[in-house]
């Protein structure tokens, strides 16, 4: 695992060491020193100071409670008195259980679509901010306040501008397809969660992005303005395959975040109208506190093992990109 | 305030029992409206005696949960006893109070209600203080003004609902967009109003894991013809933008007279008179068929006492209880919560906004609601809300019967 993700790394630094000093020279004397060092010294004390109280607090909070939680997923344990083994009885439930199947439809589907919004929006408007407009760090404050508000805040705004704000506009404009809430739409209501979502998620997105960008060297756009290159050709054909590491890189970890669907959707729709915008998180969560912790306990497991596959289905792409 | 309350519970989780002998017990209760009058009482006990101090925990049912799980609950609780609570008592984790005077003074229709959402065979677990009472509320004014009289039957109630739109008057407002008011209000209602569910959920129980469209009982078979009384209301004589109104909104078309029924409990009183505390309200039972006989008021049993059997402090806890159920402090309890009290000897509730119900309650006329007794892992609340915004009815009551086979499946 820790292998796979090193090569991952570098990747950003790509572009920039096409255009400033090489690093390789700078580098190596460091590794040297820190060679030496390791003769005289078996292990610096300083390391157990700073790894075993991590790991001991790092045990005790996930991998301890995970472990317990699997083992709980085999019996009909509700948090509080007396259990017994059910076998595998809460898994075969599982997958006969529409809701939970439909959950995983809706998280899956929603993380792909947002995650595809926010990238495009985030990108567009990361080419908007890096290039010469005025007040330039002022729009990028702006654009970035949303990352600093409690997705529970921004949700519960948000349920208030759809079912009050929205509908009112449309009654006055006249506009059918607004007079009546997105949020009340079964249908339809997913799309407000990935509105909602996306708003928030852009950027912290965005950041990375203008981060990629601004590490593109003007020289290459030079060059490119020389051969008569139109800036529409530069963008798809110089700036996205330079930037592509953090495409992957904001894919990744949105993708990730997404699949944890939570905050956003209890303040927006709690899971409704009806159940369909019950995320898997959502699902897991209501188990603890509505005597169904055994049962969510399995989902959690199946849920845990399904983002392993996602993540390292995701690492092998990205090695793949990162050989060419 | 909140400072001394959390040190003294930190304090109470440490050591139990301070230095000078005094026994520190700490008493879960968050209700809300209740918390004022409640703190009063807790600190008349506590001046009142020098060998416990209570300490009074409002912080809510997950951490009371947290607690229970840690080893380490409350020493006496005093909450809303629905499914969710209800499962430290199937799971006899609280203690058998049958032996207390307290159990003994409970009136035998009430137990019945208590058992029915959970007990531990051959114990006592839970002793009911509040029972909440909730029907139709109804704005008394809009009434007179158009000559209605309080429905007794179906038929009537449509007739009503037909004056009343006909005047412009929108007849039920529904908050459709908050899933909790669907499922307490609207579901429970219909269910209640149509169905012996004493019998129903005897047959369902009998039935385990054999639960569908052939079962001899089942929701898609016995609850489809209230679901479908319940659509005509919802969909025919409610608030045009009734699917993206909350809580909030209803509380305040009430009190400004913009509706002229409102499905909610007692609860909601308190609300409306924020608005407007002139509003002339009144409850009745929502007739479902068409024999008054049939009527029948939907109550849950709003606060109820346990003692987990973790605690340390059993007899302390006793003792208070004891002097939580004393007639002059019950008596208020309920008087000015609205709520009726559950011992032989309670005081009648006099308040004109709830005696419309008064008479259903003393002669037992009266249901669980189904969304306070179906495990809380079938996600009710938003299964009656997805039927309420146009999902076919007998689809969702399917689906309710798939959940409740699957859960009977893994207990």
């Amino acid at each position: 695992m820790a292998t796979t993700s090193l090569p991952a790394a570098p990747s950003p630094e790509a572009p920039r060491r096409a255009g400033s000093a090489p690093t390789a020279a700078s580098t190596s004397s460091p590794r040297d020193a820190g060679q030496l060092a390791r003769k005289h010294h078996k292990v610096e004390p300083v390391f157990w100071w700073m790894t075993i109280p991590t790991l001991i607090v790092f045990t005790l909070a996930i991998p301890l409670p995970a472990v317990m939680g699997i083992f709980y997923s085999f019996t009909n344990f509700i948090g509080v008195g007396n259990w017994r083994f059910l076998g595998l009885a809460n898994y075969v439930a599982m997958f006969s259980d529409p809701q939970i199947r439909a959950s995983y439809l809706f998280t899956v589907g929603f993380s792909l679509v947002t995650v595809v919004v926010v990238n495009i929006v985030s990108f567009l408007l990361a080419v908007g901010l890096t290039g010469r407009i005025r007040a330039k760090v002022a729009m990028r404050t702006i654009f970035v306040i949303p990352m600093v508000i409690s997705g529970i805040v921004i949700a519960y705004v948000f349920q208030f501008v759809f079912s009050n704000a929205v509908p009112a506009i449309g009654q006055a404009l006249g506009i059918g397809l607004l007079k009546e809430s997105l949020l009340t739409n079964p249908d339809l209501a997913w799309l407000a969660v990935v509105v909602v979502t996306a708003w928030q998620a852009i950027p912290g997105t965005l950041l990375i992005y203008i981060a990629g960008l601004m590490s593109v060297d003007e020289v290459i756009y030079e060059a490119a303005d020389i051969d008569g290159a139109s800036k529409f050709k530069q963008l798809m054909q110089l700036t996205l395959p330079l930037v592509s590491s953090y495409v992957v890189i904001n894919t990744i970890l949105g993708f990730k975040g997404f699949l944890n669907a939570y905050d956003i959707i209890v303040g927006l729709t709690a899971g409704g109208p009806g159940t369909s915008t019950m995320s898997v998180a959502m699902n897991i969560v209501n188990g603890l506190t509505n005597g169904d912790y055994a049962y969510q306990m399995a989902n959690a497991t199946v849920f845990f093992i399904f983002t392993l596959l996602v993540s390292l289905l995701q690492l092998s792409l990205m090695r793949g990109r990162n050989k060419k | 305030m909140a400072v001394v309350a959390a040190a003294a519970l930190a304090g109470t989780a440490l050591a139990g029992c301070s230095a000078s002998g005094q026994q520190r017990i700490v008493f879960a209760f968050n209700k809300r409206e209740g918390i004022p009058y409640m703190q009063k009482v807790v600190d008349d006990y506590n001046a009142s005696q020098k060998k416990v101090h209570v300490v009074m925990d409002t912080s809510g049912i997950g951490t009371t949960a947290a607690g229970f799980v840690r080893g380490n609950p409350p020493d006496l609780l005093l909450a809303n006893f629905n499914n969710q609570a209800a499962r430290y008592v199937t799971h006899c984790a609280t203690i058998d109070l049958s032996e207390t005077a307290e159990a003994k003074r409970v009136r035998p229709a009430v137990k019945t209600l208590v058992d029915g959402v959970g007990e531990c065979p051959g114990r006592t677990s839970a002793v009911p203080y509040s029972i909440m009472a909730a029907g139709v509320i109804y704005n008394k004014q809009i009434f007179a003004r158009y000559n209605l009289e309080v429905p007794q039957t179906y038929d009537e109630l449509i007739e009503v609902c037909k004056t009343l739109k006909a005047h412009g008057i929108i007849p039920f407002y529904g908050t459709f967009f908050d899933s909790w008011t669907v499922s307490q209000g609207w579901f429970d209602y219909a269910a209640g109003g149509s169905v012996d569910l004493k019998s129903f959920f005897n047959g369902l129980d009998a039935q385990g894991t054999d639960v569908g469209p052939d079962s001899a009982v089942s929701f898609q078979k016995n609850f489809l013809p209230g679901m479908q009384k319940m659509m005509v209301l919802a969909r025919t004589y409610s608030n045009a933008d009734a699917n993206s109104r909350i809580y909030g909104d209803g509380n305040t078309a009430m009190a400004q007279g913009k509706g002229a029924m409102y499905l909610q409990g007692p609860w909601a009183f308190s609300e409306i008179a924020k608005t407007n505390p002139k509003a002339q309200l009144g409850t009745f039972p929502l007739p479902m068929t068409n024999d008054p006989k049939n009527l029948k008021v939907a109550v849950n049993v709003d606060l109820a006492a346990m003692i987990p059997e973790q605690s340390s402090h059993q007899q302390a806890a006793k003792d208070f209880m004891s002097y939580l159920f004393q007639p002059r402090i019950i008596d208020a309890y309920n008087a000015s919560q609205l709520g009726y009290g559950p011992l032989t000897d309670s005081a009648a509730q006099n308040d004109p906004r709830v005696s419309g119900v008064q008479s259903y309650y003393q002669s037992g006329q009266m249901y669980a609601g189904p969304s306070y007794v179906i495990p809380q892992a079938i996600p009710i609340p938003n299964l009656a809300q997805s039927m309420i915004l146009g999902a076919d009815p007998k689809g969702v009551l399917a689906v309710i019967d798939a959940d409740w086979a699957r859960f009977a499946r893994r207990q």
